[in-house]
């Protein structure tokens, strides 16, 4: 199993270590619930090095991310962060990418279980492009800071307010004199950050974040409170809500999909045909919210009038609602598709009732809007 | 999770606990297994009447994580349950020993099934 740089901060934190995408993570320091609540109420520090880093570069790095992804990356401003999605030739999500267009070159961030893929599938699509693929991730860290006081500890640390970057976007720039990126996204819902730093510049960066933090009640946390906080945020998780099998448009994230791209890309017909509307989905995801006091987890079936439509593919309790929340797919095709026609439309579709199956029993479920809880971004 | 456990427990390798108590016994998870499963956020427990054998699943416990099954340390008949779990599972984490207790259960295999139990500091032996 690989270590981050910050393996032994975690272990002398008391961290509790599991496997994840290959990686021995924290999955929770002291509490789940109050690392989710101490991200939503002050500040919540992560380990988020597992990920990774690959810089696009050349003459025509462009022209090779406009053939990878489905969105319009002539578009992207300097300094500025998009979500993306990988695709395979049947339009399906083989990653969720976060794209920064850099100064002189591109940096994608990738998921750690799918950086070995996602850099084949670059190595692989460059050949026709005079395009340089780097993978940097064994060189650099991660960091996130989210919380509403995440820019109150980046300001102590020594960028004022003025200097922090604007919501998605970067900003390359020193913190405790070692070269950072510090970028204004995150996976949480709430306003912070993600710095990326040399491997041998992050203990001194996590550490002295955390000294700063302590009078802004700063939280080291584990992957089981940013799994509850994307969760609430309605943010997808690649393996879980999103894989292989399903295009941006089923994953309901048709708002990364520009309509109007000229250029072609992987598998832009079925992307093009299930954004105008001219092919329907096959499935869909949406959010719902249980009845009762029962958990459905991923895997979980999703029943319409009795029969088998789908499943759930995240579920939790929302330590913020006290309500338990999760995702599901739910298919459109065969029996299924006249069972909730409610479904077919967005507005339509709040409000319908499924039922889920946990432990051999149904519960009643209703479909709720996208996200659980409010995003507090800072824009 | 600094509490000494009762005197007189015994505990299963599948990590329940179970003390005697006048004519009942006493159940629960032991320190370790709730170590193990982090915040507990709900609890499933069985009717009031209905008889398992020993090893049988007669409660599932919800951590923020996963559910995990609950299995009966020793054969009986369930007496009574612990109400207050229900809307405060958070007990179990707290009070593992005391307030955390699961059910209370009527044996008459008792002298058989504890055969195979553990006294705590053999179990967190064997546990850890």
């Amino acid at each position: 199993m690989k270590k981050t740089a910050l393996h032994d901060e975690h272990i002398a934190l008391g961290a509790k270590m599991v496997e994840f995408g290959g990686w021995e993570m924290p999955v929770q320091y002291k509490s789940i619930l109050e690392e989710h609540k101490a991200t939503r109420s002050s500040a919540g520090i992560f380990d988020v090095s597992h990920m990774g880093q690959v810089f696009v570069s050349g003459k025509d790095a462009l022209n090779f991310l406009q053939y990878i992804v489905p969105q319009d990356v002539s578009t992207f401003n300097i300094n500025c962060a998009h979500y993306c999605q990988l695709l395979n030739k049947n339009g399906g999500i083989e990653d969720d990418l976060i794209i920064y267009r850099l100064e002189d070159k591109y940096l994608i961030i990738v998921n750690a279980s799918r950086r070995e893929n996602d850099v084949e599938r670059f190595l692989e699509h460059s050949k026709n492009f005079d395009a340089v693929i780097e993978d940097k991730s064994s060189e650099l860290s991660m960091i996130a800071l989210q919380g509403p006081n995440a820019h109150k500890i980046i300001e102590k640390a020594g960028i004022d307010d003025i200097n922090q970057p604007k919501f998605f976007t970067v900003k390359k720039t020193k913190l405790f004199d070692c070269d950072i990126f510090l970028c204004r996204t995150g996976y949480t819902g709430e306003d912070g950050f993600e710095i990326i730093s040399k491997n041998e510049d992050i203990v001194k960066i996590w550490r002295k974040l955390l000294e700063i933090g302590k009078d802004f009640s700063i939280t080291p946390v584990g992957l089981g409170a940013r799994d509850t906080l994307r969760l609430e945020a309605a943010l997808c998780l690649w393996g879980a809500d999103i894989d292989e099998t399903t295009t941006p448009l089923e994953a309901d994230l048709g708002w990364s999909v520009p309509k109007n791209k000229k250029e072609p890309y992987i598998a832009k017909d079925i992307i093009m045909a299930q954004k105008t509307g001219a092919v329907p989905l096959r499935k869909k995801l949406f959010a719902f919210e249980l009845k009762d006091r029962i958990i459905a987890r991923h895997g979980a079936g999703i029943f319409l009038n009795g029969k088998k439509c789908g499943y759930v593919t995240s579920g939790t309790i929302s330590p913020t609602l006290g309500k338990n929340i999760g995702l599901c797919l739910i298919s459109f095709e065969g029996d299924c598709k006249n069972l909730a026609t409610s479904l077919n439309t967005k507005e339509k579709s709040i409000g319908t009732i499924i039922q889920i199956m946990v432990r051999n029993k149904m519960y009643n479920a209703e479909i709720v809007k996208k996200p659980f809880v409010e995003k507090k971004y800072v824009k | 999770m600094t509490i000494q456990p009762p005197e007189g427990i015994l505990c299963s390798k599948s990590h329940e606990w179970v003390l005697e108590e006048g004519d009942t016994y006493k159940i629960g998870l032991t320190d370790y297994a709730v170590e193990q499963l982090g915040d507990i956020v709900f609890v499933e427990l069985p009717e009031c009447g209905s008889e398992y054998a020993k090893g049988e699943v007669f409660a599932t416990i919800e951590s923020v994580k996963a559910a995990s099954e609950i299995y009966m340390p020793i054969g009986g008949k369930i007496t009574e349950v612990n109400e207050e779990l229900i809307n405060a599972p958070e007990l179990i984490n707290e009070n593992v020993w005391e307030k955390g207790w699961l059910v209370k259960a009527q044996s008459d295999s008792f002298a058989q099934d504890s055969l195979g139990l553990l006294e705590y500091e053999d179990y967190r032996e064997e546990a850890v």
